[in-house]
């Protein structure tokens, strides 16, 4: 008998490939310090909103260890594990796995709504606390998953509160808005939106011309503006991913089409002060709904100077997720513990107010934080200024915008 | 086939079966997508591979088999392993409905390549909008974890179901390589007109291979579905599936029965180690993934399978 030693090495061969597969991750040895897994899209689509996450989420973390870490843990310092989510739902399950694996204490992040559905699901398998940083679909916290908690306002409420602050707008105007032109991505988010305008419009007295839907990503937004054009809207309410909307805003600009506002609702361009300063004369005056920081709180503004210093823009993914940790962290010292379960209790009890958003204290019902609340800016000047809610305002609307 | 590129196969498959059950979920978590692409990539090879028309457009399969699963059971309450087998039928049909529309009208290289790419889109699109579909939003299975319902407490169970997968479409596919099918297929693969001339159905061979092609690579969309309990019109549809049953089929050896699964471990190991050591630099596991693609293309185009198979033919001489 013949022992072909030709299939036994390449059989060798075949193993050595596999054992790769089995290749043990590499664990750090530091007992006390609390592994927190932060979770962002920080390759692909999505990369420039991944990396304003993380340096949230890192400022928050030097800054709890700054402090003196959990204290209710013998000030241990909190530990990031960071896990990159690739801009797509399949890799962050996967990042879910590995911070699993690391043996994370809770989740932050996500921010895009595929992403956190995907990944709170996959994290709901181990218990294992997720906290929601931007991801507004309202289906995020509707499915009744224990450990999933959103800190920031779901869709719902970012459209009626839209809604409302609109027809407020437009009344104190003296109404000069009659018809509206609606353009978003063809996304989970901006396919919901045009949705629910559409019903929701015609009910503040706003007649709705057209809904145009386009892809993300788009090269052109010519066609959408010409559309624009002939349609001739009193206003235009865009949702859009970042390019996509500074691609529109330019080209509206270059066309010379003004109607009297520009209104977006959760807009990923009109509120970033890169569009802003890259792109003055298009970002002139649009209003946005969105997330924002607290404009007047003190450790907000504090935030934002040591992001300007890295030489970073206050994008809301910042005070976000700089809350996010926030929130985390309170909810780890409370719990006086790394379970779990006993995290997942104290994030359901938490009243936290020591974040940076213009939201009041934490108080969560089925994982929904009841205390926040969008708010409306609009770009005046070179900056970003809050116009609604009175409360927060550090600016007054210009509205109609001036021709 | 013969037994120098059988026996590591095998090695590798029992290597496969082994490492679940001790592996850490990462690593069986890195398997099951690799062997859901490996299926994919199995079907893409029935079609491709063995009978020759090459499709551009294998995602409209694999989102076919995933939509048909979850919407079976989120929508009407259907027993997920039911859906699963309804999603592998609605493969192939599909398979066969763009088969008959476009064999039928002679489309050949890369017209055909362009219409299944085109099919795809057009799926992409219509999943994008209609409400079925959950259209945008996406579909979210319940996490609801019995194994009656196709949802399992340990990865370990789901990596050995599609192991099982990819060794059955394995089985089949060397079935059909030694076959009067394959014989069939062969010769359409290599000269059209003369398979004509032999007295064989061109026609209906092609269609027998996009079926067999559609079913199988729609069972992987069906699997990837119940895996990670979410889908969209791009993840369902996109074009990513499409690229990947392809590429994985061309680095791991084109035509063969095991050359699926070398390319699909293969591009994911590569994958995954290059993020391992050089993961602190952002995306640079997909510029190595990149690099080391080329490297393999120009200097083994016949792919794995058939650089063991010339590496094993010289040794022996």
């Amino acid at each position: 008998m013949r022992f072909p030693s030709i299939s036994r090495r390449a059989a060798l061969r075949g193993a050595a490939a596999t054992s790769l597969l089995a290749a043990p991750s590499i664990l750090r040895a530091q007992p006390a310090s609390v592994k927190l897994g932060i979770l962002q899209p920080v390759t692909g689509a999505l990369a420039q909103d991944g990396e304003l996450g993380r340096l949230g989420a890192q400022l928050a973390i030097e800054a709890i260890n700054a402090a003196g870490g959990i204290k209710s843990l013998g000030g241990a310092k909190i530990e990031m594990v960071f896990a990159d989510a690739r801009s797509n739902p399949e890799a962050a399950t996967q990042e879910v796995e590995r911070l699993q694996a690391e043996g994370v204490a809770a989740i932050v992040g996500g921010f895009a709504s595929p992403i956190c559905l995907a990944a709170s699901q996959a994290a709901a398998r181990y218990n294992l606390p997720y906290i929601v940083d931007v991801g507004v679909a309202d289906s995020i916290v509707d499915r009744g998953l224990a450990n999933t908690f959103r800190f920031a306002p779901g869709f719902g409420m970012f459209t009626s509160v839209a809604i409302s602050n609109l027809a407020k707008l437009n009344e104190a105007a003296g109404k000069p808005i009659k018809t509206v032109v609606l353009v978003h991505e063809d996304g989970l988010f901006g396919a919901g939106l045009a949705k629910l305008m559409n019903t929701e419009l015609p009910k503040i007295g706003l007649q709705v011309l057209e809904t145009i839907s386009h892809p993300t990503p788009a090269r052109d937004m010519a066609n959408v503006a010409l559309r624009i054009r002939a349609l001739n809207p009193d206003l235009v309410i865009p949702s859009s991913y970042y390019n996509e909307f500074v691609l529109l805003a330019r080209t509206m600009q270059q066309q010379r089409i003004r109607p009297k506002g520009i209104y977006a609702v959760l807009n990923g361009a009109a509120s970033n002060y890169r569009f802003v300063k890259e792109f003055p004369e298009a970002a002139a005056n649009v209003m946005d709904c969105n997330h924002w920081y607290h404009p007047t709180n003190p450790l907000a503004l504090a935030v934002k100077k040591q992001v300007e210093a890295a030489g970073k823009v206050m994008a809301y993914n910042v005070p976000l997720n700089y809350s996010c940790v926030g929130l985390a962290a309170d909810a780890i010292e409370h719990a006086a513990s790394v379970d779990r379960a006993k995290i997942i209790t104290a994030l359901g009890a938490s009243t936290f107010a020591g974040h940076i958003m213009p939201y009041n204290a934490t108080k969560f019902v089925g994982g929904q934080n009841q205390g926040a609340a969008p708010v409306n800016l609009q770009v005046q000047g070179s900056d970003i200024k809050v116009i609604f809610p009175a409360g927060f305002a550090d600016a007054k609307p210009v509205f109609p915008v001036p021709a | 086939m013969n037994k120098p590129t059988l026996a590591p196969v095998a090695v590798l498959l029992v290597v496969l079966a082994v490492v679940p059950a001790f592996a850490a979920n990462t690593t069986i978590n890195f398997l099951v997508s690799a062997l859901i692409v490996t299926l994919a990539a199995q079907g893409w090879n029935l079609l491709g591979g063995f009978c020759g028309p090459f499709s551009f457009g294998h995602a409209a399969f694999f989102g076919t088999g995933a939509y048909v699963t979850a919407v079976l059971q989120s929508r009407y309450g259907v027993n997920a392993w039911a859906g699963f087998a309804a999603g592998i039928a609605a493969g192939a049909v599909v398979g066969g409905a763009i088969g008959w529309l476009s064999f039928r009208a002679g489309l050949r290289g890369s017209y055909f390549a362009l219409i299944t790419l085109a099919f795809a889109e057009v799926f992409r699109i219509v999943a994008n909008a209609v409400p079925l579909t959950g259209g945008a939003t996406g579909l979210l299975l319940k996490l609801d974890v019995r194994p009656a319902n196709f949802q399992f407490a340990s990865r370990a169970a789901f990596a050995w179901i599609a192991l099982g997968c990819v060794v059955a479409v394995l089985a089949l596919s060397i079935a059909i390589a030694r076959s009067r099918l394959g014989a069939q297929f062969a010769a359409v693969r290599e000269n059209e007109d003369a398979a004509r001339a032999l007295g064989i159905d061109v026609l209906a061979t092609k269609l027998r291979a996009i079926c067999l092609s559609g079913a199988v690579t729609a069972a992987a969309g069906g699997l990837y579905a119940q895996y990670f309990l979410y889908l969209d019109a791009n993840i369902a549809y996109g074009s990513w599936i499409s690229v990947e049953a392809l590429l994985a089929v061309i680095v791991g050896g084109i035509g063969t029965p095991a050359g699926p699964l070398f390319g699909a471990l293969a591009l994911h190991a590569l994958g995954e180690a290059t993020k391992l050591f050089a993961g602190a630099i952002t995306g640079i596991d997909l510029v190595l993934f990149g690099l080391i693609l080329v490297g393999a293309i120009a200097f083994a185009p016949a792919g794995i399978a058939g650089s063991l198979h010339s590496l094993s033919a010289r040794w022996r001489r």
